[in-house]
């Protein structure tokens, strides 16, 4: 209540000064008067009675100051004065605002750009209901220490254990050809649960969930579609529902509408089905893991709680089926892990980076300040002298910093969104969530919280230096005050920029290393001139085992007869795509206790042409030929690394493999290693790379393969000139096949690298920001001191200084801050690199103390300082010493 | 305390509190303006009294301070609470 009032009070008076002012003016006259008159009635004259009230009551105007700044709402008037006047000072000072500000604009739009991708990435809780207690479970192997999807009987065992969460759902990729209405078109497609939106927490847009009936084998085809297929579909009409849409060549009615832009945290379908509808071949297949699991924990149940009765339920389902379960456990991660990925690393590691820039920029704006504290000394001298206390100059520079870095803030905002656009470009496919990251309300708090804390950072040396300064010598006309403190801090902060630069400087260095080893890493393969896309079979193709070998040798047929194409195959695996067939095996009769046991080999399942057409080098035996089809013996090509590891110092050639559930194969030739995950990084596991022919796959599995194959095609065309040439092939081929997903393999190897080549833009932008700021402030330092030491320099030169010595003394004072700058950067760098693992994780190919970079980074550094000194340095160099010492 | 006391009676003016107080103390206490006035106006914010202008007994314009019933009440208890620790001062200072 009081506090209302009071507040009410101080405003009234804040807005309604002039009248409150006059009140109290009018009440201590009143008082003075009173006091004055009662004096008079003792005999006092007027003059005298006034003059001994005035004595012992204070004079009018002191009590008025006292009684005003008593109150709150005095401390807010003063910050306006102080604000007014700072701005008053810097339009005064339009080239030192300038600089100040376009410096500052720069490190806080870089900082904001990156917050903003981080706190869209990292910190903005996924768009679902409760996120925190979305889990996503995936069976562990032990073997192979790797988490991996699971079997669909695998789910419904789990489902039917009454597992630790409130909902349970499976989630499966799949891709469709959708037929009708519309134009044939090949969409992204996923099998669902009937419970997996209600476990996100996700309204329809329109519509309802699947129901359980139709969630089993024999329901009645339904789909739910993406807002935006509806759109593109239906026009956005109520009366989509119902309607059916022609889906692999099935009719399938659409119960549900999504809302705008749903996507599993970075996975955007356009068409869901039930997933028990799955083909019982699949659907009880314990080998075939491709089912993510994602559930809703019960309301008090930790994680690691979850954890330990999922790993009982799994141990139960391994009693059950030993043969294909044992060694399995269970593994529960939270959903955001699965969804953000392992870009966690890098965002923060580009987050630490670019706050060495706004330091570097402080420094800067801290440095400009000092050289100007030193030129306004005298007004502050004068303003102590007349009474200004130590803090309220201290606050009048702190409100000039602050209102500086605000400015700067504001422009550095505009930056950012623009940087931002510019960050995304560079990465927008690849960086998970990057539909969430904009300038929303946290970022624009993180950029004024920001621009403040470094306004007083910045704003307070200079204040605090300006404040203690001695009074005498700088109200001595041409007295040239406490410069050499400024001086020594000055140095110390250039000293701090350098190496902070320097820092920068070999972290980009290392990853552009990195890079030029990458492009230059043996691939096993020549992945120029090969252009990779996808083909959806035509139905009507896909209905046997025949249908689709002849379909493909047909396609394959066309496509070799385009002019220009020198090979042409299907494959199920192209390097580098992040595709996983990761199929058991054992050698020999070495079967293990369990399938889960056994060990696994990433399985290449192509036409006889693959290998040729990518280069692939022979090293013994044979290729797959056009004669091993299904009516002949199963045979099977191995990589080197498949061939060191299972039959060392041993000749494979004739051995046999066995995949379960397929057959025997006997290996007939052994081939070079593929870089099949990133280049230059080994995966933990499954380097063993083996390779059988599409066309020795048995019927059952056939018919389904076409969702999962490639074409890649060998020729030296442009891809403009020879993918509409292909195209039309295909579609001369069979008129509803569908070709999308072309990319050539230099397209995806050089995508590969986007883990290093994102934070080395980035930290390459940062380093080169970094650098300019350095050496501007390395010019600030040298070319302040020749000006102050113009006299000393005159006195030199009348003393016989030649002017080469002047010039070597101003660019070593410069080389001496540089030096000493990049012994500590170094040291920085050392400890930095070893200390941050999520930096040398990037590194391939140089260690993270990399002589060779750090020796070529600060020669850098070097030349640009001298750089920085030879502009002052010249002016030193052309001092007259008439006119610099008849200036005293 | 001391200016709620002066006002218990009626409401006065500034300079009548002043004068009330240097009166009451026998001369102890003289306040100066700037004292004073802070002090009404933390009062008047904290709701004990309130003000408002009249005409003086020599007809001149000045702000009466009234004592409001939350005033009252204050300077009852605090009076208490000021008896309670002179007496226990002084028994203090009596027992050594």
């Amino acid at each position: 209540m009081s506090l209302l009032r009071s507040m009410a009070d101080g405003l009234r008076s804040l807005f309604r000064k002039e009248q409150v002012s006059q009140e109290l003016d009018e009440e201590l006259n009143g008082f003075l008067e009173m006091a004055a008159e009662q004096k008079m009635k003792q005999g006092m004259g007027r003059k005298d009675a006034l003059r001994a009230v005035r004595l012992e009551r204070g004079s009018l105007e002191v009590t008025k100051q006292v009684v005003r700044s008593a109150s709150w709402e005095f401390l807010v008037e003063a910050c306006w004065q102080d604000l007014r006047f700072a701005a008053r000072v810097l339009r005064k000072n339009p080239g030192f605002a300038a600089v100040a500000i376009l410096t500052l604009a720069l490190g806080i739009g870089a900082n904001t750009a990156i917050f903003s991708v981080v706190q869209g990435v990292l910190l903005a809780p996924l768009p679902y209901h409760e996120p925190d207690r979305l889990v996503t479970v995936w069976l562990n192997n032990f073997r192979l220490k790797s988490p991996t999807e699971l079997s669909y009987r695998d789910f419904m065992d789990w489902e039917r254990a009454a597992p630790p969460f409130e909902e349970m759902s499976a989630y499966a990729w799949r891709s469709f050809d959708l037929s009708s209405p519309g134009n044939p078109e090949h969409l992204e497609g996923r099998e669902i649960s009937s419970d997996f939106l209600s476990t996100l927490g996700v309204e329809l847009a329109l519509g309802r969930e699947f129901s359980a009936e139709e969630d089993r084998n024999g329901g009645a085809p339904v789909a739910i579609i993406s807002n935006e297929l509806w759109q593109d579909r239906f026009g956005g009409s109520a009366t989509a529902l119902g309607k059916s849409i022609v889906l692999d060549g099935v009719e399938t009615t659409v119960v549900g509408v999504l809302q705008p832009g749903f996507r599993f945290g970075n996975d955007y379908a356009d068409v869901y089905i039930p997933i028990g509808q799955r083909r019982l071949v699949d659907a009880n297949d314990r080998t075939v893991h491709d089912v993510a699991c994602v559930a809703r924990l019960k309301r008090g149940v930790s994680l690691r709680e979850a954890d330990a009765e999922m790993n009982a339920i799994q141990e139960n389902i391994d009693r059950l089926n030993p043969e294909t379960e044992q060694g399995l456990g269970a593994k529960i991660l939270p959903a955001k892990e699965l969804l953000v990925g392992d870009v966690r690393g890098t965002l923060l590691l580009l987050l630490g980076a670019v706050s060495l820039v706004l330091l570097i920029a402080c420094a800067n704006v801290a440095n400009l300040l000092l050289a100007r504290s030193a030129a306004r000394a005298r007004e502050f001298s004068i303003r102590a002298a007349l009474g200004a206390g130590c803090g309220r100059i201290v606050r009048q520079l702190i409100t000039e910093s602050v209102l500086l870095s605000v400015l700067g803030g504001v422009l550095g905002l505009a930056a950012a969104k623009w940087g931002l656009n510019a960050v995304l470009a560079t990465r927008a496919a690849d960086l998970p969530r990057s539909d969430n990251i904009h300038v929303n309300a946290t970022v624009l708090f993180f950029a004024l919280g920001v621009s403040i804390t470094v306004g007083i950072l910045f704003g307070l040396a200079p204040a605090l230096r300006s404040s203690r300064a001695d009074l005498q010598p700088s109200l001595k006309e041409g007295g040239r005050g406490a410069t050499g403190g400024h001086h020594l801090t000055q140095s110390g902060l250039v000293i701090v920029q350098i190496a902070l630069t320097l820092v920068l400087l070999a972290g980009a260095g290392l990853l552009f290393r990195t890079v030029q080893r990458l492009w230059k890493a043996d691939l096993g393969f020549e992945s120029q001139h090969v252009l990779t896309f996808r083909v959806g079979l035509s139905p009507s193709a896909t209905k046997t085992g025949a249908g689709v070998r002849a379909a493909y040798q047909q396609l394959l047929d066309r496509i070799r007869q385009v002019p220009g194409v020198q090979g042409a195959e299907i494959t199920t695996e192209v390097p580098m795509t992040h595709q996983i067939n990761s199929i058991p095996f054992w050698v020999d009769s070495h079967r293990p206790a369990s399938v889960a046991e056994a060990p696994r080999t990433l399985g290449f399942i192509t036409g006889p042409d693959f290998l040729q057409t990518m280069r692939v080098p022979l090293i013994r035996g044979r290729f797959i030929s056009q004669q091993d089809t299904i009516n002949s013996p199963l045979v099977a090509v191995i990589d080197s690394e498949l061939a060191r590891t299972y039959f060392p110092g041993k000749d494979p050639i004739g051995r046999t493999m066995t995949f379960p559930q397929v057959g025997d194969y006997r290996i007939i030739g052994v081939v070079g290693h593929v870089q099949h995950w990133q280049v230059g990084f080994s995966s933990p596991f499954m380097q063993n790379q083996s390779y059988v022919s599409i066309y020795q796959v048995p019927d059952r599995w056939m018919t389904t393969i076409d969702t999962w194959t490639w074409v890649v095609v060998r020729t030296p065309l442009a891809v403009s000139i020879v993918l509409p040439e292909i195209r039309e092939a295909v579609y001369r081929a069979a008129a509803d096949q569908t070709v999308y997903h072309a990319q050539t393999m230099a397209e995806i190897v050089s995508e590969s690298m986007s883990p290093q080549r994102f934070p080395l833009i980035l930290l390459g932008s940062f380093a080169s920001l970094a650098l300019l700021l350095a050496s501007i402030g390395i010019y600030g330092v040298i070319s302040y001191s020749v000006t102050q030491r113009v006299h000393e320099i005159g006195i030199r030169m009348a003393l016989g200084a030649e002017k080469r010595d002047v010039f070597r003394m101003v660019v070593l004072q410069g080389l001496t801050l540089a030096l000493a700058g990049l012994v500590i950067g170094v040291a920085a760098e050392l400890v930095l690199t070893r200390l941050l693992s999520s930096f040398s994780h990037l590194l391939y190919g140089v260690g993270a103390s990399d002589p060779a970079t750090l020796v070529s980074v600060s020669a850098v550094l070097i030349g640009v300082a001298i750089l920085a000194c030879y502009l002052p340095a010249r002016r030193a160099m052309r001092v007259d010493p008439m006119v610099a010492l008849r200036y005293e | 305390m001391l200016i709620l006391k002066t006002l218990a009676l009626e409401p006065m003016h500034g300079y009548g509190i002043a004068v009330r107080l240097e009166q009451m103390s026998k001369g102890v206490f003289r306040l100066n303006a700037g004292s004073l006035f802070v002090a009404f106006q933390r009062l008047q914010r904290a709701g004990l009294i309130t003000s408002e202008w009249k005409a003086t007994e020599n007809s001149r314009r000045a702000r009466y301070y009234v004592l409001t019933d939350q005033g009252r009440k204050r300077l009852n208890s605090e009076t208490r609470e000021w008896g309670r620790q002179v007496a226990a001062i002084a028994r203090i200072l009596e027992a050594s």
